[in-house]
């Protein structure tokens, strides 16, 4: 396969990759999603899977919660796997690789952000005001396109088209132990991840159940989706779920609501005003 | 999923906006956030519910595009108390038409911390944990069952958040702060995730120090010392160690730089290995 084909068809699994904001964000643009599709098309399957189990875990703490901005794996671990994969090399190199680019090309997506972005946003605004509903939908779609998807895609594809010769000659200019020293934080990297998901998560009342899952694992040698089945029965039976007097949570409330709802519905209309929001 | 009676709004309708919701986060933006999202779901809805009346649709345009926010797997349910305050809106003159933003904005907070906590700590995570520990050994199984584990139920809680959401329309909040329920998933939610993110620290964080002390028969490594202690004692201190520094207010890509130098520093004196 030419360096221009693949070079296009890496472009593509990125925007595929990002399209997942426009496929109910279905989590496609994970490394392990990520990785594997680069790695089908690098001609190593199997590589492509490792290098995406690592670089997910590596990233396991990178995700938009809230208004902050990860940074950009995308780009990060379709290139750092097929730069890698190309030469030859590990995963550890893919890792090396993918870090800095993830982190390059957040700075040029939130230019994006800055500068192309709001153009769409206040054009919709426009739209709205002169009662174009298309108009509006329009600058959804365009908006997500114009100024995130096609833009990661064109860098992935370039970087791919001129880097690769570069990285080649980069990767042997590199020492021994840094690519080891790298590989070895690779091992520490989910460290990071996890503690990011404890910063949103733990509290006093629960920070037990972390200790619960590390020595349930670490004792009793159980595997995370055995931990996770014990975690559920637990999380059941603390919520007190066997207390809604034995009625199944989310259908008692669904059947009282409709009971009322005929009623509620006459009752809304005053009771707006009074209420606290 | 059975809706309530309305000669306006079908099931068809509702489906609509449900299919539009996945675009959520497509055009999210610093300033305004999902707005173009929650209008692009909610379009087609606000075109029939003011069919006769373009003014009023053209309000509600312009309402629908102010900021919002919220966990995406689950915008569907405030689109669904919207949907069912603008049918209102539309047949009563006296319905005070700032209540829509203030409810939605409302189920904004509550609603955002159930979902990250739920769909990002705790389903992705266990969908990560089962899709790595398959992929480590490049099975393909792994990223399909990461995709699997992790859509299925999100968008379950989609479709049944828009129908859930459109049938009680806005007497939700009221009924939820008096019984409590989004305390209670909540911290369900975070008992299952934080033992799963126990676990995961046991098995997925790597730390090997394979320096030994003492000569001969005598000599262990210190690896063997630790986990002597503990097992896997090593990993769970150094993810302490970043929480603490996260705490701290430490910038993340220092931290990250922070451990790949570590990792250097250990490859480059033997103390890691």
């Amino acid at each position: 396969m030419s360096i221009v084909i693949t070079a296009i068809i890496l472009a593509l699994i990125a925007m595929l990759a990002n399209g997942e904001y426009f496929l109910g964000s279905s989590m496609l643009s994970r490394p392990l999603v990520t990785c594997t599709l680069a790695g089908l098309v690098m001609g190593d399957v199997t590589q492509g899977i490792i290098i995406g189990a690592t670089l997910e875990l590596a990233f396991v703490g990178s995700f938009s919660i809230g208004a902050s901005i990860p940074p950009e794996i995308i780009s990060g671990s379709v290139l750092g796997t097929a730069f890698a994969i190309g030469a030859g090399k590990s995963t550890a190199v893919a890792l090396t690789l993918g870090i800095p680019i993830a982190s390059l090309v957040l700075v040029v997506k939130n230019l994006c952000f800055l500068f192309i972005l709001p153009y769409f946003v206040h054009k919709a605004d426009k739209y709205a005001s002169e009662g174009n509903g298309k108009g509006v939908d329009r600058m959804n779609i365009f908006g997500g396109f114009f100024s995130i998807n096609l833009p990661i895609g064109l860098v992935v594809g370039f970087s791919y088209l001129f880097g690769s010769e570069a990285i080649k000659g980069l990767l042997d200019v590199i020492p021994e132990f840094v690519i080891n020293g790298l590989g070895i934080a690779t091992g520490l990297l989910p460290a990071f991840g996890f503690a990011m998901l404890m910063k949103i998560m733990i509290k006093k009342t629960n920070a037990t159940f972390f200790i619960l899952g590390f020595a349930v694992a670490v004792y009793m040698k159980v595997p995370v989706t055995g931990v996770a089945v014990f975690g559920a029965c637990m999380a059941l039976i603390l919520t007190g779920y066997s207390s809604f007097t034995g009625k199944k949570l989310t259908t008692s409330d669904n059947q009282e609501v409709n009971n009322q709802s005929g009623n509620a519905l006459v009752g809304q209309e005053i009771n707006y005003e009074d209420e606290e929001f | 999923m059975k809706m309530k009676n309305s000669n306006l709004i079908t099931k068809k309708d509702l489906m609509r906006t449900f299919w539009r919701s996945f675009t959520a986060e497509w055009s999210w933006n610093y300033e305004r956030q999902m707005n173009l999202g929650y209008s692009f779901a909610i379009r087609p809805a606000l075109e029939k519910i003011y069919s006769q009346k373009p003014e009023q649709l053209t309000t509600a345009y312009q309402r629908h595009l102010e900021f919002y926010n919220v966990t995406p797997w689950l915008i569907t349910f405030p689109l669904g108390i919207s949907i069912a305050m603008e049918e209102q809106n539309a047949v009563n003159e006296n319905f005070d038409e700032s209540s829509i933003n203030d409810v939605k904005i409302a189920l904004m907070g509550p609603l955002s911390g159930l979902g990250d906590s739920f769909f990002w700590g705790t389903l992705r995570v266990i969908a990560t944990g089962i899709g790595t520990s398959l992929a480590m050994q490049g099975n393909i199984l792994g990223p399909l069952l990461f995709l699997l584990i992790f859509n299925i139920p999100a968008i379950i809680a989609r479709y049944f958040g828009l129908f859930i959401g459109y049938n009680i329309g806005a007497s939700f909040i009221e009924k939820v702060q008096k019984t409590g329920l989004m305390d209670k998933l909540s911290y369900g939610a975070s008992i299952l995730g934080l033992s799963v993110v126990g676990a995961m620290v046991a098995t997925m964080v790597t730390l090997n120090m394979p320096l030994t002390i003492g000569s001969g028969s005598d000599a262990t490594s210190l690896q063997d010392i630790f986990d002597g202690i503990v097992p896997q004692i090593l990993p769970l201190l150094f993810t302490l160690f970043i929480f603490l520094l996260d705490r701290k207010g430490l910038k993340a890509h220092w931290i990250l730089l922070m451990i790949a130098g570590i990792g250097i520093f250990g490859a480059w004196s033997g103390l890691l290995g």
